[in-house]
């Protein structure tokens, strides 16, 4: 809200991104295997994963924590972009697969022997990623358009969402689709050229999701300070007051809806890429919904949270599935429950509500003072007619 | 698809459960091949009710068999023939074994006793006689049982025409049988026999045959066999039966007619037009299956969806562990089964370390290893536990997570969806993570046809008990003082409360009413499907559908919504061919929908702006 | 009520509107001049609330027409595109952005474009904020522009809500229970802002507070299940016996 403590954000947020996107790498590359400041290739890679997951979140919050809209489609569009760019590099595969055929494996294992026409444009990385801007967008724009014109919104609009990714996980489950079924895509070798299993490369890729998630944090923070993002937050808080101010909050929920969608999916094109794999399971109902706790946990209604919060819940993940394999999904039921119950503000508005609570608990201290009723908690009662 | 895939394998179990009741009694005669078993186990399914009638005229019958057996050669095949009407199942046997050459006849004093070798044998290869006329085994002086080799003794000979005779009353045999079922399943093979000497078999019978099922049966399989006959007229006039009586089992015979270049075209035409009239009652038929397995599956999801209509549609609470209520309601099924069986247990083990010593927790109860219909009852106890276990979760969650959230609706779903991950893990943990079998009480085993469709019992007790719940629910909306008070806390929870009624106890009890529902949607599932730890994740999504489309807070639009989600369901199943196209048409055509009537069916106006 | 031979603002003729068989609207033929204050009143259910859901386009009627100044149909548009032709509504409830400022409340509603790719590279221009000075002063508001909505008192934000309507300077201002919930010397200054504004914008104000109706009413309008039973001054209401029939409920016909 402040404008001090925003710009503050700006800058702590740059000197961060300058860290992870010249330091780290820098460690990776340029020390000693054993060294101390050595990051290794896998940490690398795990957090090119929490960065993308960062965007995914954002995508999420740009929705939920600024419009009021919970979308529970945002892993859909996440992974349309991910196959997509999973297309691209089956393509680049080229005859190196287990059958040693000029098409993808499992296209093999259907028993095909051409590509089908569909497939083939997706040599061109360009075409991929125009595919991926334009399958999400499309298809949000559709969705958006719809659900929004007939003022679908706050809990339908969460259903519906996950209704639509649950279809669309359905499809892809599909062989008859030839995208790879319940498998997916898998074993890439090259991405322009550079062998993907090359330290080098994932540097790259790491760069690249670095400087991706900071251009879509200065977007998204640009957006929200222009008077779309007032009217954005005002939807928010009260729709019908903005309707009946004259703007047609379909389109502007439409805009959103969709930018949202492509942040996602560009997310998912990064994704790929660095874990080397996509299947259905990532649009599955339960993909949208840890995005939204990544939010929550975060703090929802910031650019900041979304972050943090993709960082703080993943890491935890990535350990808690090492040490405590049956114990993570209740660890993170537990503290989805307890955020949502007692932290609506996540990680972020954790300062100030601690705050709140030693302010009741010195007001209760000081209980012998009578306190000054304001006048305007007595509300006067209703006159009759 | 869960749902299909567990109705497939009830399909099954059926087929074996029907074995095992054929060969259930057939322990006193075990002397037959593994083919004769698989035989008998077929013709004989439902022997249990044959057995108390048997019990009275058995010794009456053995006496006439062994009579016809040692009877003389002259009048042999007409003592045979008589003993055609008796429906027994010894004669049965022994007149098969006669063909098999397995019937012999033990002559000592000059007496001639006919016997059959028990299947068995001992370490010389030597079995048991077996005494046709009393059906005690064969004993010397000394009451010492006689075993024999069947080359020690002689076996009784048939020739060609006794054989022809043996082999009539075997099928007079099975058409006397007493269990209807039986008879309709040997007339069905008469009917298909293409042996033109087996009508008089069967007029015989249809002189004798009261029950209507059998009566057509016969018919149908007369004008079966009439379709072999060498007069065209004859073959017409049958033709014409089997279209009127819609035989399907004809299908394939009159389209071979159809299609045979030797018949006048006069038959070819009249079993044309047969052939197109009863593709009629085949699509019919199929339609009617659908439709029912489509209200089948309605009926489930409407009692899914009844629970959810009342959390979600009346107060507001989008529960993402209302699935896992469902699972709740299975699981109890599976333990209360447990219970009556062998008992249940299960531990876990924590991974924490207590001063050295591991931490885990555990439960084991004794079973009560009940058989018989005592085990199968199990089923009735399991029904009103699975809605209390269920209920006392939803009031567990209603008070200690659902109540700060009132207010906040998306957030409830939120909370929710990670008391749904919490639970999941517990089911995994105490349950494993493989599903866990349920095995239904043989009373919602096998079906009944009406008019060629056939119902399972499993489905129609499902639609009878959804029907019942709701009558039950809507009852205690609109007839009862805790329904009013429901009704007033969940159209203006402020006002109800200015008007002293205990708001946190009624949105308690309606949370736990609405649980408890699913409960009992579990402990149906627990019949038709699998039961594991996602078992309610498969119907969460279509059950918040099915709130929305029906109008959220309209008890009525829920089961209109529901019974038309799952009827449209299967019969896009049917229509597409692949039950995932199926259910995605069914998704889109739901987000269409709702372009129309964004509220739902019925959906309740609220004059308030938000 | 004779057909109207002049140009009207607002003119509802024949309108008919029925939720489920409960009919809220029947045959209502309502006119209102250009610059009038108009109240009206009637009990509840006589359909004030969805009189004005059918004016702003919120509900569609059945039967009936709906014009705005010169032959501007109204039953075919939506709500924002007749907000945009000049019809501003005030909810009963203040509806404001709580986690706006109060100047940002303002701004928001502030008459011009209100297209998505204009949001996106607007600025915000001196005489804009002129603009909203002038109603902060409008309002008594200018102390608190910096301030969240969500902060401000109750009465305060029915007074910045009646001021986000009056920075979109429109033709017809519906008001909706202004003095709901109001203390008696928030609601007499309630009172005085609302005629203040009189002559310059036409002014439906719905309301049930009697002595606030004396204060500003000029011309009232008593409807009754879903139509206009009489119009007059708020003495001449007062006195008509169908008007007592209705609230007291003395003589019952049927």
């Amino acid at each position: 809200m402040q404008r001090k403590s925003s710009n503050l954000e700006i800058w702590v947020v740059l000197a961060v991104a300058l860290f992870v996107i010249i330091v780290f790498p820098s460690l990776n590359a340029f020390t000693a295997d054993g060294s101390w400041l050595h990051v290794s290739n896998f940490t690398i890679t795990l957090y090119g994963k929490y960065l993308c997951y960062a965007m995914l979140a954002i995508s999420v919050d740009l929705l939920w924590g600024y419009t009021g809209l919970l979308s529970l489609g945002q892993a859909l569009f996440f992974s349309l972009g991910g196959y997509m760019m999973g297309m691209y590099l089956m393509r680049m595969i080229g005859d190196l697969g287990q059958y040693h055929q000029p098409i993808p494996d499992f296209l093999v294992f259907l028993g095909w022997s051409t590509l089908p026409t569909f497939w083939k444009p997706f040599a061109s990385f360009p075409f991929a990623l125009l595919t991926a801007v334009l399958l999400p967008g499309v298809l949000s724009g559709i969705f958006g358009y719809l659900a929004f014109r007939s003022r679908i919104r706050g809990v339908y609009f969460a259903i519906l969402t996950q209704a639509l990714t649950y279809a669309a996980c359905l499809l892809f489950f599909r062989n008859s689709l030839l995208l790879g079924g319940n498998n997916g895509f898998t074993d890439f070798k090259f991405i322009l050229g550079y062998d993907i299993r090359e330290a080098s490369t994932k540097r790259g890729l790491f760069i690249a999701t670095g400087i991706a998630l900071l251009l879509v944090y200065l977007l998204c923070k640009w957006l929200t300070k222009t008077k779309f993002g007032k009217v954005q937050r005002a939807i928010r808080d009260s729709e019908n007051r903005v309707m009946f101010s004259g703007y047609s909050t379909a389109n502007f929920k439409l805009f959103i809806f969709v930018l949202a969608s492509l942040i996602a999916s560009l997310a998912g094109v990064l994704y790929v890429p660095q874990v080397g794999i996509i299947n259905p399971s990532e649009m599955s109902p339960d993909k949208s919904l840890e995005a939204v706790v990544w939010v929550s946990v975060g703090g929802r209604g910031t650019l900041i949270g979304p972050i943090i919060g993709a960082f703080a819940v993943n890491g935890m993940k990535s350990w808690a599935t090492r040490s405590y394999p049956d114990m993570w999904l209740l660890l993170l039921g537990t503290m989805f429950i307890l955020v949502t119950v007692f932290m609506p503000k996540g990680i972020v508005g954790l300062p100030a509500q601690l705050q709140g609570v030693y302010q009741k608990f010195t007001a209760k201290k000081m209980k012998a003072e009578p306190v000054s009723v304001t006048p305007d908690a007595a509300v006067q009662p209703v006159k009759p007619e | 698809m869960d749902q299909k895939r567990g109705l497939c394998v009830h399909s099954v179990s059926v087929q074996t459960r029907r074995g095992e009741q054929g060969r259930g009694p057939k322990t006193s005669a075990p002397f037959y091949k593994e083919p004769i078993l698989k035989f008998l186990s077929i013709l004989l399914c439902g022997i249990l009710s044959v057995l108390a009638a048997q019990a009275q005229d058995e010794s009456a019958v053995r006496e006439k068999l062994a009579h016809a057996v040692l009877s003389g050669s002259a009048d042999q095949p007409k003592l045979v023939g008589e003993l055609a009407d008796t429906g027994s199942k010894i004669v049965h046997d022994v007149l098969i074994a006669w063909t098999r050459d397995g019937v012999f006849i033990f002559e000592t004093n000059n007496v001639r006793i006919p016997v059959l070798l028990e299947e068995q044998t001992d370490a010389n290869g030597n079995a048991r006689a077996i005494r046709i006329d009393d059906g005690k085994f064969l004993v010397d002086d000394q009451k010492k049982e006689l075993h024999f080799a069947a080359t020690d003794l002689n076996a009784l000979d048939t020739d060609a025409r006794l054989r022809t005779v043996i082999q009539q009353t075997l099928d007079s045999l099975a058409l006397s049988d007493p269990d209807p079922d039986a008879r309709e399943n040997a007339i069905l093979k008469l009917g298909n026999s293409h042996k033109l000497n087996n009508i008089s078999v069967l007029q015989a019978r249809l002189a004798k045959e009261k029950n209507p099922a059998v009566v057509r049966a016969i018919n149908e399989a007369i004008a079966m066999l009439q379709l072999g006959d060498a007069d065209p007229q004859v073959q017409i006039t049958a033709a014409q039966q089997l279209a009127a009586l819609k035989s399907i089992g004809s299908l394939d015979m009159l389209k071979a007619l159809a299609e045979n270049k030797s018949s006048p075209p006069a038959v070819v035409q009249a079993a044309k037009i047969a052939t197109s009239r009863i593709n009629e009652h085949v699509v019919a038929v199929n339609f009617f299956g659908t439709i029912f397995r489509g209200l089948s599956l309605g009926s489930i999801l409407l009692i899914v969806t009844l629970g959810l209509a009342i959390t979600f549609g009346l107060m507001g609470i989008i529960n993402m562990a209302h699935g896992e209520m469902i699972a709740i309601g299975a699981y109890t099924t599976y333990v209360v089964q447990n219970l009556f069986g062998s008992g249940f247990a299960f531990s876990i083990n924590l991974p924490f370390h207590f001063f050295g010593h591991p931490v885990g927790f555990g439960l084991s109860l004794p079973g009560m290893n009940a058989t018989g219909w005592w085990y199968e009852s199990y089923f009735l106890f399991a029904l009103p536990l699975s809605f209390l276990m269920a209920a006392l979760a939803g009031l567990a969650l209603e008070r200690s997570v659902i109540r700060f959230l009132y207010r906040r609706p998306l957030e409830s779903l939120l909370a929710t969806w990670g008391v749904s991950l919490v639970m999941q893990q517990l089911f995994r943990m105490v349950f494993g993570a493989n599903n866990v079998q349920v095995s239904s009480p043989s009373w919602l085993l096998g079906h009944f046809t009406l008019n060629d469709v056939s119902m399972g019992y499993n489905r129609v007790f499902v639609i009878v008990f959804a029907v019942l719940i709701v009558i039950g629910t809507w009852m205690l909306l609109t007839k009862t003082p805790l329904g009013l008070l429901i009704r007033a806390v969940m159209q203006n929870r402020d006002m109800a409360s200015c008007m002293g009624v205990r708001t946190a106890r009624v949105n308690m009890m309606t949370f736990a009413f609405g649980s408890g529902l699913a409960g009992l949607a579990g402990a149906f599932l627990s019949q038709i499907g699998n039961v594991g730890p996602s078992l309610g994740q498969s119907y969460i999504v279509d059950s918040f559908m099915t709130v929305v489309v029906g109008g959220v807070g309209s008890i009525v639009g829920t089961v209109y919504a529901a019974v038309g989600i799952g009827t449209s369901d299967q019969v896009l199943q049917q229509v597409t061919g692949s039950p995932v196209t199926g259910k995605i048409v069914v998704l889109v055509c739901i987000i269409l929908f709702l372009q129309w009537k964004p509220g739902g069916l019925f959906s309740i106006r609220s004059r308030s702006l938000d | 009520m004779n057909p109207p031979a002049k140009q009207f603002v607002l003119m509802l003729e024949g309108v008919n509107k029925t939720f489920d068989g409960f009919k809220a609207i029947t045959d209502l033929n309502f006119y209102m001049d250009e610059g009038e204050l108009r109240t009206i009143i009637g009990p509840n259910g006589a359909g004030k609330s969805t009189m004005m859901d059918i004016i702003t386009g919120r509900t569609k009627p059945d039967t009936g027409k709906v014009e705005f100044g010169i032959n501007t149909d109204l039953t075919s548009m939506n709500v924002p595109e007749i907000n945009r032709l000049g019809i501003g509504r005030k909810f009963q409830t203040p509806s404001v952005y709580i986690h706006h400022t109060v100047f940002e409340n303002l701004l928001l509603s502030l008459k011009g474009p209100r297209g998505v790719f204009n949001s996106l590279f607007a600025r915000t221009t001196s005489e804009q904020r002129d603009r909203i000075e002038a109603v902060l002063k409008t309002i008594g508001l200018a102390a608190k522009a910096d301030d969240l909505a969500g902060l401000l008192s109750h009465g305060q934000k029915q007074w910045l809500e009646i001021g986000m309507l009056l920075a979109q300077q429109p033709k017809l201002l519906l008001v909706d229970e202004p003095a709901a919930g109001m203390s008696d010397e928030e609601t007499h200054k309630t009172g005085e802002l609302l005629l203040s504004l009189e002559g310059k914008h036409s002014i439906i104000v719905i309301e049930h507070d009697m002595t606030f109706v004396r204060q500003i009413a000029r011309k009232v309008t008593v409807l009754h299940q879903g139509h206009v039973l009489c119009e007059g001054t708020v003495d001449d209401v007062q006195n008509d016996e169908r008007v007592k029939e209705v609230y007291l409920g003395r003589k019952k016909k049927n």
